[in-house]
């Protein structure tokens, strides 16, 4: 029995475990790599950068917010909840004014699981203020306050998680329905987006962006192509990308380079994140994930092209014994 | 105190879930039901305090609101779901939930398929809407039965079947690495949460 025969038979519980060492070793050992951002990413990222006050604005004034849906549970956790990190650490990093409500019971944990991540690098931001979570909604009322929201938000939503009425909040000033909540983001591991799609922009024009597992990411690229879907964060691909466009710009320390610009993109100093002591651990999650992402997929590539060259050595054989 | 002890729990919950790579044993299933009785326990007091409280208990007992007793009722037939005799009551709230689905009817129709037909109609300026023309079409007359895929039409047929087989690729690459993602975000739990050895 040659090598080839041999690795046909190998144990897959093998693979399995050089899988797993090849994906501990970088994330043990990091080490620096290049993101690249792509368009979807891009489009999101400049749509929601461009709701934030200007210099001579009061945030709590400013009459354009952000929505952030939560449809999902802890098994998609790994793949979307660096993205929803990096999304609200942009919000509160540019006082863009954010929502957050999720229809599914065990999301509920997630959503705050979230916020409270992401409020300890920013004392100043306040509930109420600068954010508000309406907390888990049933999904039997998904469909009334989809369309409710395209009317009156506070009447739609009524009461917020901590149980005061969304009404009397001050980061409801200015914002009345999808006019001004103008972008609605939904997080899922499904087509959940979907249900925005359909009633929040086809009946009110509201922007949807999506962040979905990338299983599901081939499935939304249509409604991207006909601009049904304003942008969209692919997997842990695009929950990298959002990380490093915030690192380059959001938390820019140049308060002249927090506008988008490619020149400024291109900078490779942005590639040094992973190892930079300076931007914290949740902050970078996605990027130190892709690079065990890029040592898996190289494996995999490998293993698959052994086993093809194995499969067809092993019948060339059996065809010369014939 | 308690986040180490809850970051325990779950690296103890997460090797069990993993431990069925190995083979199926005893712990797996202790971690698989054990998921499945805390989902279901979390979700039935959030409901309670989520939808009866707000919605039943309080406009009907403290507000008096009476007409609420009607849907009410309507909602209680589902559990008659259960009884041989009287399960055809549940079909009602089923039909008040049809009905809500059918008034999605227009708009799913127009973002799904008239908006999508819409960007599929596009003229064919470049390299790209070349090939979604292509792939369109070809992909469509695939589907078409009602005449055998043989001779020229086969052969155009089966450039749509390639373009659906760089699809499915497209789904599988995709797929392998959400799958790959999941366990990178439970390794990253462990060697950072548990174990501490990245910060």
């Amino acid at each position: 029995m040659n090598i080839f025969e041999r690795l046909q038979k190998l144990d897959r519980r093998w693979i399995f475990l050089v899988v797993a060492i090849a994906i501990i070793l970088p994330l043990i050992f990091p080490f620096n790599s290049k993101t690249y951002t792509t368009e979807p990413t891009e489009k999101l990222y400049r749509l929601i950068d461009s709701y934030a006050p200007g210099p001579n604005e009061k945030p709590v004034e400013k009459d354009r917010a952000v929505l952030l849906c939560f449809t999902h549970d802890a098994s998609t956790m790994p793949e979307l909840f660096p993205m929803e990190i990096a999304i609200l650490r942009h919000c509160f990093e540019r006082k863009i004014k954010v929502f957050t409500i999720t229809f599914i019971a065990s999301a509920a944990p997630i959503m705050d699981y979230a916020i409270n991540t992401v409020k300890e690098e920013f004392p100043e931001v306040k509930s109420g203020e600068n954010y508000v979570n309406f907390g888990f909604k049933l999904g039997a009322l998904q469909l009334p306050i989809i369309l409710g929201m395209g009317e009156d938000i506070a009447e739609a939503v009524d009461i917020d998680a901590e149980g005061r009425k969304v009404s009397s909040l001050p980061i409801m000033k200015n914002i009345k329905n999808y006019n001004e909540m103008n972008l609605v983001m939904d997080f899922s591991g499904s087509s959940a987006g979907g249900a925005w799609i359909t009633y929040a922009r086809s009946k009110y024009g509201a922007n949807v962006g999506v962040g979905v597992t990338a299983v599901m990411a081939a499935d939304e690229y249509p409604y991207i192509q006909t601009g049904q879907i304003t942008g969209m964060l692919a997997g842990l691909k695009g929950a990298a990308e959002y990380e490093k466009l915030v690192d380059v710009f959001a938390a820019n320390p140049d308060p002249n380079k927090k506008e988008f610009s490619r020149e400024l993109l291109k900078d490779p100093k942005w590639d040094n994140a992973i190892t930079d002591k300076g931007i914290a651990y949740k902050f970078k999650q996605a990027r130190i994930g892709m690079n065990a992402q890029s040592v898996a997929h190289i494996m995999i590539i490998v293993f698959i092209l052994i086993g093809n060259i194995g499969y067809f050595i092993t019948k060339y054989k059996q065809k010369q014994q014939q | 105190m308690f986040e180490i002890i809850s970051n325990w729990v779950a690296a103890f919950l997460t090797l069990c879930i993993f431990s069925f790579l190995y083979k199926d044993n005893p712990f797996y299933k202790f971690a698989e039901y054990l998921f499945v009785g805390v989902t279901a326990g979390y979700t039935i007091p959030l409901t309670w305090e989520q939808a009866f409280i707000p919605y039943v208990y309080r406009p009907l007992f403290l507000q008096h609101n009476f007409i609420l007793i009607i849907p009410a009722i309507i909602g209680i037939f589902y559990i008659f779901t259960f009884s041989r005799k009287l399960n055809w009551l549940s079909r009602y709230p089923i039909a008040f939930g049809m009905g809500t689905v059918g008034m999605g009817v227009p708009l799913s129709m127009h973002a799904s398929v008239l908006v999508q037909m819409h960007g599929a109609m596009i003229p064919i300026e470049n390299i790209n809407t070349l090939l979604v023309f292509i792939g369109t079409v070809t992909i469509l007359l695939y589907f078409y039965f009602s005449k055998a895929h043989t001779g020229t039409y086969g052969k155009v047929v089966k450039i749509g079947i390639w373009y659906m087989m760089i699809g499915f690729g497209a789904s599988f690459g995709y797929t392998v690495m959400a799958r790959i993602s999941l366990l990178i975000g439970r390794i990253q739990f462990l060697v950072a949460d548990v174990l501490h050895i990245i910060k």
